[in-house]
């Protein structure tokens, strides 16, 4: 009989199977099988429209799933309605509106944080990695440059103490120098806590700095799956995304 | 002159009690509850029910906002919240379900025009003149609502998570934010509003099944000209309200009436985001 430890070890962070979803008649997501595994890094790359923002969105039930499933760590989300998904300790940034622009940078972080005390002693632990937050934190979060504005989102996807966190291109936009920074801080973070992390990316070097293994989506299905350590596999990616 | 002063911040004052309501649920809901008038009105009957008990009418304030909570509560589960993809259907919804209330309340309580028992009698020199004491107290009244209502939007995890669903639903239910209960508390809120305030007018003139539509009125074209800012609805009362004063005070008090509603649709055909800053 199987021990606690490999269970766990077993049953995965995230799963889809067969899933299927897109926009009304429109499906985007085809039978899509895709196992997100414990304290993993997986980034989904592909072009723009082949489905990458729309699986995150499905997982975090914002889309329904047209048909499969989506398990968290082996229990059935799919049909759950997000608020719920994000309870179970899922954190998902969205590409676009990802932050609350008039209200200030405490409360952005607040919305994510049960209490005052654990708030305190969060900031405090982010703004290690990014000391403008605590100094900053009666500013509106709109007013923030577009670089500080992704550390804060970053900031608030761990503060949440995920066990699953979904990022739709959190590098897009930024300068070299800042998403070198967030590559440190995802993965200092992770050895920490241990989260499971889907990224979806444009930026292939970043991709592959940051994930153990990649997935190239196209039309809505897996044309490539690897690791990143592969060799080739960025010039592989790349021919994907030419294609 | 100093009766008219008077008059404008009481009648601002009365305004604003009735009007706040109505925009925490427009804020959050994106919905104009048309059912607003028969909650206030249910808030009217409740002093009356307070004054036929022989209790302190001071009860009736607290009695009429529980009850209107819970009541908004109930209509925002069964009635409103099956419509939330389809707005005007839930605005027609509230519409429909004030004119249910209002028989309700006829079926019950009759037809005839009734009198409350008020808190506090008597008059206060003020500004040189003897003035309700009653009709003054609605003036802290008011603001003490205004300001409980901002405390609760900004110094509470309610009130950011309703600012939240404000600013950016999809996004705060992402972060775990049920808006549905939200939603819920923010009706209850709301109509516990109307209802307190119309327990606040009744002392001033009197109880009777249509006493909510002409506030009605005047408080969805505040709340249209208010957008909705706390801060915009209380300029918007004021200077509307007191306008109303300066005119039924001059001209006549039937085009006194008309003045809230015909100004606020100059000021939105002016300004369409009328009093708020954007």
């Amino acid at each position: 009989m199987p021990s606690v430890t490999l269970m766990a070890e077993v049953i995965p962070a995230l799963e889809c199977r067969g899933l299927s979803s897109g926009y009304g008649e429109a499906v985007v997501i085809r039978h899509l099988d895709l196992v997100l595994r414990q304290g993993e890094t997986l980034a989904l790359l592909g072009k723009n429209g082949m489905g990458k923002s729309t699986l995150l969105k499905t997982v975090m039930g914002y889309l329904p799933a047209l048909a499969g499933t989506v398990r968290l760590e082996g229990r059935t989300i799919s049909g759950l309605p997000p608020q719920r998904i994000a309870r179970q300790a899922v954190s998902y940034t969205p590409q676009d509106q990802a932050l609350f622009p008039d209200l200030n940078v405490g409360d952005n972080l607040r919305l994510v944080v049960d209490d005052e005390r654990a708030l305190r002693t969060a900031v405090a632990h982010v703004g290690g990695y990014f000391p403008f937050i605590p100094d900053r934190l009666t500013q509106k979060a709109g007013t923030l440059s577009g670089g500080e504005q992704k550390m804060l989102l970053l900031a608030r996807a761990l503060i949440s103490a995920p066990r699953v966190m979904l990022v739709d291109e959190i590098t897009e936009g930024l300068q070299p120098s800042v998403v070198t920074r967030l590559v440190e801080v995802l993965r200092v973070e992770q050895r920490r806590l241990g989260f499971s992390l889907l990224i979806v990316e444009q930026n292939v070097r970043f991709a592959l700095a940051v994930a153990d293994r990649y997935a190239v989506l196209k039309q809505g299905e897996i044309a490539d799956l690897g690791a990143s350590a592969d060799a080739g596999a960025e010039t592989r990616i790349i021919d994907h995304l030419r294609l | 002159m100093q009766a008219q002063i008077l008059d404008i911040a009481t009648s601002a004052a009365m305004l604003y009690a009735v009007a706040a309501g109505l925009l925490v649920i427009f804020g959050v809901m994106k919905i104009i509850n048309f059912a607003h008038g028969a909650f206030l009105t249910l808030g009217g009957y409740c002093a009356l029910l307070t004054t036929w008990a022989g209790i302190s009418p001071w009860l009736a304030f607290p009695v009429a906002a529980i009850v209107g909570f819970i009541i908004g509560a109930l209509v925002e589960r069964f009635i409103v919240r099956p419509l939330y993809q389809r707005p005007l259907d839930a605005i027609l919804a509230t519409w429909g379900l004030g004119i249910i209330l209002g028989q309700v309340i006829t079926l019950i309580f009759g037809r005839e025009v009734q009198f409350v028992q008020s808190p506090v009698q008597g008059t206060a020199l003020v500004l040189d003149t003897d003035y309700s004491l009653y009709r003054l107290l609605l003036v802290p009244g008011a603001i003490l609502v205004g300001v409980a209502l901002a405390a609760l939007l900004h110094g509470t995890r309610l009130g950011l998570a309703a600012r939240a669903v404000i600013m950016n639903e999809a996004l705060a239910r992402g972060l775990g934010i049920d808006s549905d209960r939200v939603r819920s508390l923010t009706f209850g809120l709301g109509s516990a509003l109307a209802a307190l305030a119309g327990a606040l007018i009744t002392p001033l003139s009197s109880v009777d099944p249509a006493m909510g539509v002409p506030w009605l009125v005047n408080a969805f074209m505040l709340v249209m000209v208010a957008g909705r800012s706390l801060i915009s609805l209380m300029v918007a009362t004021v200077v509307l309200g007191g306008a109303q004063v300066l005119v039924s005070s001059y001209a006549s008090p039937v085009l006194g009436g008309l003045t809230i509603a015909v100004l606020a649709a100059i000021i939105l055909r002016i300004r369409p985001q009328g009093f708020a800053r954007d």
